[in-house]
C-alpha cells in the first residue's frame, strides 16, 4: 500500500475513533483534560525515542502515568478543577522539552512528534489504531447505558447504587487510548483535534443522543480525509491541514445551526 | 556549587534572562489570581495556542519586528472569540475552545510549513529561548507585563466582587462582560509577553500553577498575590542556575525553561504535600479537642448528677 494510501487508512481509523471517543468527552466536558493528556504524553515519546522502542508503547505508559496523577491530584481540596490538569499539562511538556535539550541529536524529529505526519505512519501504528476502535466499541457496547447515565445525572447514578469509579476509569482509559493512537498521525498537540471537533460539531446539528456517534464519526472520516487531499494538493503540513479541516468543519456546522435554529437551544448538556 | 548565583549574574544574558522571569513572574502573579477564580485555566491555554499562528504571521510580514505585534493581536483577538464563546455557549464551551484551540494552532503549523526550513522555527516558537533574550525583546516584555498588571489593577474590585457574587455584581449595576473581556486580555498580554521567552506551551504554567501553589498554602486573600510572585521568582532563579551550572560545568545542553517549568510543578506538589499533612494534623487535633470537651461534658454530668447531658 502506499504511503498515501496508509495515511487515507489511518485518518479513517481515527475518524471512526473520534465518533466513539469524542460523545465520550466532549457531553462530559473533559476537553481540557483531553487536551492536557494529549500535550503531556510528550515526554514518553521521546524517552522512548532515547531508547530506541516504538514511541507508542512509551507515550502509552505515560499516558497511564499521568491520568494517575491527574486523579490523584483532582482529589486535592480546595482548587479549581482545572488545575489538575494545567499541573499535567505543564509537567509533562517541561519534561518533553528538558529530555529533548538534553539529547540534542535525537534520532526521531521533535516536530512530528509534536504535530503529527500522518504520510510517514506506519502500518504498526495503523494496527495499533484497529485494535483501540476495536476495543473502545468492545467496552462501550457493554457498559453504553451506565455511561450515558453517568454522563447525564451523575448525582441519581450515584443515588441509584451505582459506583462511579467504574465508569470513570473506563471512559478515562478509552479518551487516554484514543489520545495515544492519533499521536503519530496528528501528534502531541493536535492529537485531540479529530477526537473533539467531530463530536463536537455534531452536538451542534444533530437532536437525539443516539445520532451523535455516527455523525461524528462521518464528519470526522470526511473532515480528516479532507485535510489529508488538501496537504497534498496544496502543499501544507499535513498534520496542521488535518487539525484545520475538522475545526472547518466545526464552523460549518455551528453556522448551520445558526441558520436553522437562530434561537440558541442546547441539545446535549 | 562552584559558580555562585552572582557570579552567574554578571553575566548579561543571564542577568536578562533573569529579569525576564521576575517580571513574568510579578505579572503572573496578578493575573494568575483572576484566571484561578475563575476558573479559566482552559481559556488561558486557548490563549496559550491562539498566539503560535500570530507569531507566525507576524515574522511573516516584519520578520523579528513583527513577532510581538502579531502576537499580541492574535492572543487579544483570541480572548475575546473565548469570552464571547464562553457566555454563549454555557455548558458546551470547553469543547468549543478545544476545537478553536486546536484549530488556530493548526493554522500556525500549516502557515509555518510553507516556508522553507520551518522545523528550527518551529522549535524556537515551541520552546521559546530564555538565554537569548534581547533587550529590546526584554523591553518590550516589560511594557506588556506592566500593561498586564495595570488592567488587573484597575479593574481588580470589579473582578473580585465578579467572581465570589456573579448575581450580586450583575444586580448592582455592573456589566460582566466587560470585567470579562479586562481579564482575558490582561490574560493574552501576560502570555505574549512570556511566550517568546518560554515558548508557547510553558507559558500556561506561569499563570496556573503559581496560583495553585499559593491556594494551597494560604486562605488569605492577601497573600494569595504575594506567594504566587515569590513561589516562581525563587524558582526561577534556582531553575537559572542550576541550568548555568549543568551547562558549564557538565557540557550538557539543559533547557532552562523547562528546568523552571518543572520545579514549578514541583513547588507545587510539595504545597499539596504540606496541605495534606497539616489537613491530616488538623483533623486529628480537631478530634482530640472534641474528645477533651465530650469528657469535660461527662464530668460535669456526672457532678450532676440530676441533669441529663446533651
Amino acid at each position: 500500500m502506499s504511503y498515501f494510501g496508509l495515511a487515507a487508512l489511518e485518518v479513517t481509523l481515527l475518524g471512526l475513533l473520534g465518533g466513539i471517543v469524542g460523545p465520550l468527552i466532549v457531553p462530559r466536558r473533559r476537553s481540557f483534560f483531553a487536551v492536557a493528556l494529549s500535550h503531556a504524553t510528550f515526554p514518553g515519546g521521546v524517552i522512548f525515542a532515547v531508547l530506541g522502542y516504538n514511541l507508542l508503547i512509551g507515550q502509552a505508559l505515560f499516558a497511564v502515568l499521568l491520568v494517575l496523577i491527574m486523579a490523584a491530584l483532582s482529589r486535592v481540596p480546595r482548587q479549581g478543577r482545572q488545575v489538575a490538569s494545567g499541573v499535567v499539562l505543564a509537567l509533562g511538556f517541561a519534561l518533553g522539552t528538558l529530555l529533548t535539550s538534553l539529547n540534542p541529536d535525537l534520532g526521531v524529529p521533535v516536530e512530528a512528534l509534536l504535530v503529527g505526519s500522518p504520510l510517514s505512519v506506519t502500518p504498526t501504528d495503523v494496527l495499533a489504531t484497529c485494535c483501540v476502535l476495536v476495543c473502545s466499541l468492545l467496552v462501550l457496547a457493554l457498559f453504553r447505558r451506565r455511561i450515558l447515565f453517568h454522563s447525564f445525572d451523575p448525582a441519581g447514578f450515584a443515588a441509584a447504587g451505582y459506583r462511579s469509579w467504574p465508569v470513570e476509569l473506563v471512559v478515562v482509559a478509552v479518551i487516554a487510548g484514543a489520545v495515544v493512537v492519533a499521536m503519530p498521525a496528528v501528534g502531541a498537540i493536535l492529537g485531540v483535534a479529530i477526537l473533539i471537533a467531530p463530536a463536537a460539531a455534531a452536538q451542534l446539528v444533530v437532536t437525539r443522543i443516539t445520532l451523535l456517534p455516527p455523525v461524528a464519526a462521518m464528519l470526522g472520516v470526511g473532515s480528516g480525509l479532507l485535510g489529508l487531499w488538501a496537504s497534498r494538493q496544496l502543499d501544507l503540513a499535513a498534520g496542521g491541514a488535518v487539525g484545520l479541516a475538522t475545526t472547518l468543519v466545526y464552523v460549518l456546522a455551528a453556522l448551520w445551526r445558526w441558520i436553522v435554529h437562530r434561537t440558541p437551544k442546547e441539545v446535549v448538556t | 556549587m562552584d559558580v555562585s548565583l552572582l557570579d552567574m549574574l554578571q553575566l548579561p544574558f543571564m542577568a536578562r534572562a533573569m529579569i525576564t522571569l521576575a517580571v513574568l513572574a510579578l505579572a503572573a502573579g496578578v493575573v494568575g489570581l483572576g484566571i484561578s477564580f475563575r476558573e479559566m485555566e482552559f481559556v488561558s491555554d486557548g490563549v496559550v495556542h491562539a498566539v503560535f499562528p500570530g507569531l507566525v504571521v507576524g515574522s511573516l510580514v516584519a520578520g523579528t519586528a513583527g513577532l510581538l505585534p502579531g502576537a499580541l493581536i492574535a492572543a487579544v483577538l483570541a480572548a475575546v472569540l473565548f469570552t464571547v464563546l464562553e457566555r454563549r455557549r454555557g455548558s458546551s464551551s470547553d469543547a468549543a475552545i478545544a476545537v478553536v484551540l486546536t484549530g488556530l494552532f493548526s493554522l500556525g503549523v500549516v502557515l509555518v510549513s510553507k516556508q522553507h526550513g520551518y522545523v528550527s522555527q518551529l522549535q524556537e516558537l515551541l520552546f521559546g529561548h530564555l538565554l537569548t533574550v534581547t533587550p529590546e525583546q526584554l523591553w518590550q516584555i516589560v511594557v506588556v507585563a506592566v500593561l498586564a498588571i495595570g488592567v488587573m489593577l484597575v479593574t481588580g474590585r470589579a473582578q473580585l466582587f465578579r467572581a465570589f457574587d456573579p448575581a450580586g455584581f450583575a444586580a448592582a449595576g455592573f456589566r460582566p462582560l466587560v470585567t470579562d473581556l479586562a481579564l482575558a486580555v490582561a490574560t493574552s498580554l501576560l502570555v505574549v509577553a512570556g511566550v517568546q521567552a518560554l515558548g508557547v506551551l510553558m507559558v500556561v504554567s506561569l499563570l496556573t500553577v503559581p496560583m495553585g501553589v499559593a491556594r494551597l498554602v494560604t486562605r488569605r486573600l492577601g497573600a494569595l498575590v504575594p506567594i504566587a510572585v515569590l513561589v516562581p521568582l525563587i524558582v526561577g532563579a534556582l531553575g537559572l542556575w542550576w541550568s548555568f551550572e549543568w551547562s558549564v560545568l557538565h557540557d550538557v545542553s539543559v533547557s532552562p525553561g523547562a528546568l523552571v517549568v518543572l520545579l514549578l510543578v514541583a513547588a507545587y506538589l510539595v504545597a499539596v504535600a504540606v496541605r495534606l499533612i497539616a489537613q491530616a494534623t488538623g483533623a486529628r487535633r480537631r478530634r482530640r479537642v472534641s474528645s477533651g470537651a465530650s469528657a469535660i461534658a461527662g464530668a460535669r454530668g456526672s457532678a450532676h448528677p440530676g441533669r441529663v447531658a446533651p
